[in-house]
């Protein structure tokens, strides 16, 4: 909310700069979210002493003055107003000063102006001799501006201002008020803290408190039939006002503050809601029938026009305001059309009520209005300031609507709220803090707050809470209450931190999750934070069970009410997010692509001991790469990556995270998301898949080049992982390996991975390693066969000879020629 | 003897020694192990009368040493000569690289901020992106009606109904704090990092998105003093140790006192040379959290922090715009 400083200096002297009693509310917890300084500068305005009026020889309506502007030589200025004399003190904006004067066209506007050195109708004019309006002082333009009082020629106009109690500049604070302080609403809340900081008096203005009952208790009467959403209503009535303009200083204040003035009636009740936090309400008593008050709550389908016009459908339950036959106000949120002060009003009714905060809560947000008043009553406004507020605005309009003020007050109050005491101990506080607080420093704070203090003994206090912190319940908040007017800034930091002796172990997620980046980054992934919401449509799409590693299949987990259907839905795959980051570098020129995502999915299924029953969520580590393998160098062709670029990542990546066991079965039948892939596993535990992406779904996001990827369920594979955290040791064999080489002819259509495995097998504990070497399937081999070469290393605890070595050879030959119908090639 | 010395002195001097071959023959003339000049004229050294021997020794071992140098010298100046650039290495060409990949900004963020706390004994606990309403929000202290359960603010999955809590993404990594606490009894010393969520517009400086890393220390005495040293230690750690850095009330509903800390961020372009920035919220545990997890609030207290990992890396590296971490625009990424 805006907060003045001039306005604030009306409670509580400031000796500060604007500036500062920033700095200080901001390490009050009242955070100046903005600082803006509003009205004229009149920097260049100086007090100019007219000595001597003629007629404009050339001009009628002109005279030429001859002013002491308090520096030598007098200037002649040309002045248009009818009241210039001579002998008179008037403010001049002198040569090169700038003014943002009314414009004549648009009164609302204001052009910037600078004043230059100037001949009128021939006659030299070396300033401006302004009216009230022209300095933004007023809206007065009847003629220049007279000053009477001690003025000296040549002081700056500002100071002469200052010295007639008029601030023409104005510092407005943008307050960020946190829902727990609704005292802070309010320029006497403000100044309230800061006066309990800087260890001032905070001044609230003088105001006669009504008799309960009297003359408005005969001729008002107030029904509350919804005592639980209205606990006060209190009503006073002013009559014989004449509605009017606000008087300029009260247009100042609202305007500061960022409020339009309207009328002398509603402007009090503004700037008394402004003042000190309680919204007020002016009813037209003749628009009142049978002069009654009903606080009662709306049924069903109950229509209001509200005072802006608008027609509204009530929130059944919304608390209004009624007169003897309609409705009149809905409670604490806006007025209506058909009770509100008008320039005809002579005869007001002043509503001060407190109402509950959840109930004003729930009709404005089920209207989708905030106003001033809701704002305030939501946070709960100070339960005992309605009469306050109500003989406040009551007085004011009739000072400044010529009218009186009724006797007597109306104070419906069917559920008063008592007043809390809390008891603060003071180790407590201490312990708390971490610094010990000088009591007699904790009993000014608190006293400053409103507070009052009963000692308990000499380690504790119970401590009345004022009525206006209805966020004070317990003793931890009367800590922080202590440790705000202390300063946060001031309590100290300990030179050591304690550390404790049993450091904890690192989780192997984490070890885990560090050691695959590093493994990827070598092979040149790039990670990637993608948004787990998307569309309906693209989160079914990818809702496939081959993505599932095995996991309970599901519906998608649908978001209600998202603010746009691009986050409709969660993610039930990393898929389509990292598609979408590859077809956007695509589209950027970009060709080399490896990409890689850790992220949590979403499907609703039933999982045991999921923390949310019927949410299924899980951490995935995805892969994906197109493109060529290399970016383009001097010394080799880039070709374009293929499923073994990818193979060969994922078999890099659990090989450094020691996984046991690793097996990947192929499937060559599509599904709607890949063309073909290979199922891993450790053990019998599924990991995920190897995949080409399907060609329809490559094309569904216009990628070019074919896409690799493989999605892994990454919490299955910590928790295979993490049983091997550390590695198992060998000791080094001292003995020479023997390498051999085997080539074999076999079919076409013949899988290499069977064969490996059978070779692995039949060389038993001496073949130390098998690998491909080799594929041939070319022109110079009989039709339908391939080559396929193995290097193959042997070794034991021993020196091998080569007759040992041979014959496992041979086994093994043995085994591919009767196993795969291998030929051994010479 | 002596003049043979001096002969053959001036013929090794005289000697052109510009290839390989001219070096060789050299060596094996003057130097060879049977036939060489200077090793013949030594093995004379025997019928040399005893009184000559010193100076003629002398002037030999300085002809055999000349000889040498020579020698040397020669296929020094061989070998740099052999050394000088082949016509076809060019050295300017680049290198062979790696193709090495990158580590997301947020990442190494994140990293970052785990690590310093890891060192002062806090370990990582991580909890799920789908939550209920009492761990997001309900054993955190928040009213029933306040405005983060709102719709507006929350992606809610299942709304809340009789007898049934709501489920929704969580808004904070907070509820973290809540299994913690309800698994686990004092001391506690861990942070949390996480993705959250908001039912947000997305903007240059909001996404729907975000994450926080939470902290939560709670033991027997911990006071607001601990609180700021961790955080100053920090911000130390991570903006450097000159840092400036403000503590300053607020509000939560989880935390008691509550407090915003802020880092001065240097501008030489702004009045005043710079600003505050917010950087994170904390405060003390609320005892209605302890003891909505069942743990003495007044025996144990403790202090929270939750940061936001997406400010923390658009501070550090001037980011302007948050949506960029979610593009992942290859020539954004590989500056990291």
């Amino acid at each position: 909310m805006n907060i003045s400083y001039n306005w604030l200096r009306e409670y509580v002297d400031l000796d500060l700069e604007p500036g500062a009693v920033g700095e200080v509310l901001t390490m009050l917890g009242l955070e100046v979210d903005g600082i803006e300084t509003i009205g004229p500068s009149l920097e260049g305005v100086v007090v100019g002493h007219v000595l001597e009026v003629q007629p404009h020889p050339n001009a009628d309506r002109l005279t030429l003055c001859r002013v002491d502007l308090g520096d030598g030589e007098p200037v002649q200025i040309v002045c248009g107003a009818p009241n210039v004399a001579a002998g008179q003190y008037v403010p001049v904006a002198t040569v090169g000063t700038t003014l943002h004067l009314p414009d004549r066209k648009n009164p609302a506007e204001r052009v910037a102006v600078t004043i230059k050195s100037a001949r009128l109708r021939g006659e030299t004019s070396e300033g401006m001799i302004c009216a009230e309006d022209e300095l933004g002082l007023s809206d007065d333009h009847s003629g220049i501006m007279v000053l009477d009082g001690a003025a000296t020629a040549g002081e700056p106009f500002r100071d002469y201002l200052a010295r007639q109690g008029v601030s023409v500049q104005d510092t407005v604070y943008d307050v960020a008020i946190t829902p727990n302080r609704p005292d802070a609403v309010s320029h006497i809340g403000v100044a309230r803290d800061l006066a309990a900081r800087l260890g001032k008096p905070l001044r609230k203005p003088a105001v006669e408190l009504p008799e309960d009952g009297g003359a408005v208790a005969e001729q008002v009467t107030v029904r509350i039939e919804a005592p639980e959403a209205c606990p006060r209503y209190v009503a006073m009535r002013v009559r014989g006002v004449t509605v009017q303009e606000s008087p300029a200083w009260l247009q100042q204040r609202l305007r500061a503050v960022g409020l339009r003035p309207i009328n002398n009636i509603v402007d009090v009740t503004n700037y008394v809601m402004y003042e000190c936090g309680q919204p007020l309400h002016a009813f037209d008593v003749e628009c009142l029938a049978g002069r009654s008050i009903v606080v009662r709550e709306a049924g069903a389908g109950e229509r209001f026009t509200t005072l802006d016009g608008k027609e509204r459908l009530l929130p059944e339950g919304a608390l209004m305001i009624c007169d003897t036959e309609r409705m009149v106000a809905i409670a604490g949120v806006m007025g209506g059309e058909n009770s509100e002060v008008t320039d005809r009003t002579t005869d007001v009714l002043i509503e001060s009520a407190y109402f509950d905060p959840a109930s004003i809560r729930r009709t404005a947000r089920a209207l989708g209005m905030q106003t001033d008043a809701s704002y305030r009553f939501e946070r709960g406004v100070d339960p005992e300031g309605q009469v306050w507020a109500a003989a406040r605005a009551a007085a004011l309009m009739a000072e400044l609507g010529g009218g009186r003020v009724e006797p007597g007050v109306v104070d419906a109050h069917p559920n008063p709220i008592e007043r809390r005491a809390v008891r603060l101990r003071r180790g407590r506080l201490t312990q708390m803090l971490g610094v010990e607080v000088p009591v007699g420093d904790v009993e000014a704070y608190l006293t400053a707050l409103g507070f009052e203090l009963t000692p308990e003994g000499a380690v504790s206090y119970w401590c009345t809470v004022p009525s206006f912190r209805p966020d004070i319940e317990r003793e931890v908040d009367v800590i922080e209450e202590v440790a705000r007017l202390y300063g946060y800034d001031r309590i100290p930091e300990p030179d050591r931190i304690p550390i404790p002796n049993q450091v904890p172990r690192e989780a192997p997620e984490a070890r885990l999750r560090r050691r695959s980046r590093t493994v990827l980054l070598g092979r040149g992934f790039r990670e990637v934070y993608v948004n787990s919401l998307l569309r309906r449509d693209v989160a079914e799409r990818f809702n496939q069970p081959v993505l599932r590693a095995g996991r309970p299949a599901g519906a998608i987990v649908e978001t209600l009410k998202p603010i746009s259907q691009e986050m409709a839905a969660l993610r039930p795959s990393l898929l389509p997010g990292v598609l979408q980051i590859l077809a956007h570098n695509q589209n950027h020129g970009q060709d080399v692509l490896r990409f890689m995502e850790f992220g949590h999915v979403f499907v609703r299924a039933d999982e045991a001991g999921a923390p949310v029953p019927g949410y299924a969520e899980h951490t995935a580590l995805l892969l994906a790469l197109s493109g060529p393998d290399t970016p383009v160098a001097w010394d080799r062709a880039p070709r374009a990556v293929d499923f073994f670029d990818l193979k060969g990542a994922v078999e890099d990546l659990l090989d450094a995270l020691r996984l046991p066991d690793v097996t990947m079965t192929p499937v060559y039948d599509a599904t709607p998301v890949t063309a073909y892939h290979l199922e891993v596993r450790a053990g019998d535990v599924r990991l995920g898949i190897v995949a080409r992406l399907a060609e329809a779904v490559q094309e569904a996001y216009d990628l070019r080049e074919p896409v690799y990827f493989a999605e892994l369920d990454w919490d299955a594979l910590v928790d295979r992982a993490a049983e091997r955290l550390e590695p198992a040791y060998q000791p080094v064999s001292r003995f020479p390996v023997v390498s051999r080489d085997l080539a074999v002819l076999v079919d076409r259509d013949q899988p290499a991975g069977p064969l490996l495995a059978a070779i692995r097998e039949a060389g038993g504990a001496l073949l130390l390693e098998a690998t491909v070497f080799d594929l041939y399937q070319g022109d110079r081999l009989e039709p339908g066969k391939k080559s396929l070469a193995f290097a193959l290393r042997f070794g034991a605890d021993r020196t091998l000879t080569d007759r040992e070595v041979d014959a496992c050879v041979q086994g093994i030959v043995a085994v591919l020629e009767q196993r795969f119908g291998a030929r051994l090639r010479q | 003897m002596l003049d043979q010395i001096e002969d053959l002195k001036r013929r090794i001097e005289a000697e052109t020694l510009d290839s390989e071959e001219a070096v060789e023959a050299y060596r094996i003339r003057y130097l060879g192990q049977r036939n060489g000049l200077v090793t013949l004229l030594a093995r004379q050294m025997s019928q040399v009368p005893r009184a000559e021997r010193p100076a003629v020794g002398q002037a030999l071992n300085a002809l055999k040493r000349l000889a040498e140098q020579r020698l040397e010298d020669a296929r020094n100046r061989l070998r740099q000569h052999r050394q000088t650039r082949p016509v076809d290495l060019d050295l300017t060409l680049p290198g062979r690289r790696a193709f090495v990949g990158s580590v997301h900004p947020l990442t190494q963020t994140l990293e970052d901020i785990t690590r310093f706390f890891e060192r002062y004994g806090f370990s990582v606990e991580t909890g799920p992106e789908i939550e209920d309403d009492w761990h997001n929000f309900t054993a955190l202290n928040f009213p029933p009606d306040h405005p983060a359960r709102d719709m507006q603010d929350t992606f809610f999955l299942e709304e809340p109904t009789q007898g049934k809590d709501g489920v929704v993404l969580r808004t904070h990594t907070s509820p973290v704090q809540i299994r913690v606490m309800e698994s686990r009894r004092p001391p506690l010393r861990i942070i949390a990092p996480g993705r959250v969520y908001r039912n947000e517009a997305i903007s240059f400086k909001s996404f729907c998105l975000f994450h926080q890393v939470e902290g939560l220390y709670v033991d027997e005495g911990v006071s607001m003093a601990d609180l700021k040293q961790i955080l100053h230690a920090f911000a130390r750690a991570l903006f450097g140790d000159d840092v400036q850095m403000r503590f300053r009330p607020s509000f939560f509903p989880f935390t008691e006192p509550s407090a915003e800390v802020d880092i001065w961020w240097p501008d030489a372009n702004r009045p005043g040379g710079g600003r505050w920035m917010e950087i994170l919220g904390c405060g003390m545990v609320d005892p209605n959290v302890l003891e909505a997890c069942g743990i003495d609030a007044e025996r144990y207290t403790g202090y929270a922090f939750g940061m936001g990992v997406e400010r923390i890396t658009m501070l550090r590296y001037d980011i302007d715009d948050i949506r960029i971490f979610y593009e992942n625009d290859l020539r954004f990424l590989q500056q990291f």
